[in-house]
């Protein structure tokens, strides 16, 4: 009985210390003791990470899709309509949002802010009115309405192919 | 009422009206009393329906605080080249066209007013109050206007709508100075500028050229930090202007309590007073007998 307690108290010590250890980090290390990519990913009426630490995150960039991970040369990327992948913990399946459009900056201090003008979980989305209003922007295109119409139209075509294939996926 | 207390000698020549009018002054008294006693009702409802709409524009504007924060990341990395020529300034003026909310729109004009004297530059408003408050001052200065904002809590296409129009319509500008109320506390605020800074500003700051870019954002960019900064701006000065509108209803229905319980012991000493008389007359008529 004693031998057990005695060892259910030994238990207890290395986590003890380990919480000790993690509270004397200081400012400049924040970011950098558990390695982690500082994620902050805001859409005008909500906020989905607020400086979280995360392992990796994947965006659909004009230029091309593009992994982000912890200690990213400093750039600035446009997004295109897209999904937005985030890898929280090393082994985790990612969180996937669908992102209309907005900016990503990785910054030289270990951060990405990426501010999104519209971003929703995959499955908020249904196939149908994907085809559907798919099929409308196709018409406006090719109907004789004004440019600036057919440049909306245009927008929308990108879209919905994008939530295709993102769906498909 | 108060006439005859303060200024008694205007009304000698009525004085003799005054005793066979007794009933016409209580009368007086008494609509005084109804219409106040309505004005009460309308400005406490005013007052709750503000209440309301405070804790969803108060919520609303913690997330835009936020995403205006993720903006602004960037350019806290730049600074701004300092060019030896005056820089061109764009001010943002941003309000609504509601009244009744205390001075959130005069906060709004006078820190035009202040910032246009110190460094004159043209004007875009947002809201039909500061554009009245400020065409009387300084009518040449607008480029843009906006209204039919601010009802609601502001969505960010009616923040990108009025970015485009300022894009499209505001003219040429080194700098855009966004002035607008911040929310100080549920019962304080406060004009503030924020500085959004133009593409061509932002491709030569220094700090900008450390962040890689395989095609030149910086003309979208720059319009879409715009846009961000009106959305935090008008989001929090709608917030403000929640709260002013709350507070000034509250002290109109205070006033208006305070006024109904003076106009009722005015009313009753009135009452008091025509009773009395007609006592007198009846005594001093049934004593002559």
């Amino acid at each position: 009985m004693f031998a057990s307690r005695l060892s259910s108290s030994l238990r207890a010590l290395p986590r003890q210390a380990s919480a000790v250890r993690m509270a004397r980090r200081g400012y400049a290390e924040a970011a950098g003791a558990d390695g982690k990519l500082q994620l902050s990913l805001v859409l005008p009426h909500q906020s989905l990470y607020s400086s979280a630490g995360v392992i990796q995150v994947n965006l659909p960039a004009a230029t091309g899709d593009m992994g982000v991970l912890a200690n990213h040369v400093a750039s600035v990327e446009a997004l295109r309509a897209g999904v937005v992948e985030v890898i929280e913990e090393n082994g985790q399946a990612g969180k996937k949002w669908f992102v209309s459009s907005g900016f990503a900056t990785v910054h030289g201090n270990n951060t990405l802010t990426i501010n999104a003008v519209e971003a929703y979980p995959l499955d908020n989305f249904s196939a149908e009115n994907i085809r559907s209003g798919l099929a409308d922007a196709n018409r406006v295109l090719s109907s004789s309405a004004p440019e600036s119409e057919k440049a909306e139209a245009r927008i929308e075509v990108e879209v919905f192919e994008g939530l295709q294939a993102a769906l498909a996926k | 009422m108060f006439t005859r207390t303060v200024r008694p000698a205007l009304n000698v020549a009525r004085a003799a009206q005054q005793q066979s009018q007794g009933m016409a002054t209580l009368r007086e008294i008494e609509q005084r009393l109804k219409s106040v006693r309505n004005i009460e009702k309308i400005t406490k409802s005013m007052k709750v329906v503000a209440s309301t709409k405070l804790t969803r524009a108060e919520r609303a504007m913690r997330e835009a605080k936020k995403y205006g924060a993720a903006n602004n990341e960037l350019f806290k990395h730049t600074e701004i080249e300092k060019s030896e020529e005056a820089p061109k300034i764009l001010y943002v003026g941003i309000s609504s066209d509601g009244g009744l909310c205390g001075g959130i729109h005069s906060s709004i004009s006078r820190a035009v007013k202040k910032a246009m004297a110190e460094q004159p530059g043209t004007l875009a408003v947002v809201g039909d109050k500061p554009k009245s408050q400020l065409s009387r001052a300084m009518p040449q200065a607008f480029k843009v206007t906006f209204n039919a904002v601010g009802k609601d809590v502001p969505t960010f296409a009616e923040a990108s709508a009025i970015a485009d129009e300022i894009v499209k319509n505001g003219g040429e500008w080194d700098e855009i100075k966004i002035i607008s109320n911040k929310y100080l506390s549920a019962i304080s605020y406060e004009s503030g500028v924020t500085s959004v800074i133009s593409a061509k500003a932002l491709q030569a700051a220094a700090g900008f050229q450390a962040y890689e870019m395989e095609e030149d954002v910086s003309k979208d960019l720059a319009e879409f930090a715009l846009a961000n900064a009106i959305y935090t701006a008008l989001v929090e000065g709608h917030a403000a202007e929640i709260s002013a509108r709350r507070t000034a209803m509250e002290n109109a229905s205070n006033n208006a309590n305070d006024m109904m319980a003076s106009l009722q012991l005015q009313y009753n000493r009135g009452r008091q007073a025509v009773i009395t008389n007609e006592l007198i007359d009846i005594i001093t008529g049934a004593s002559a007998l």
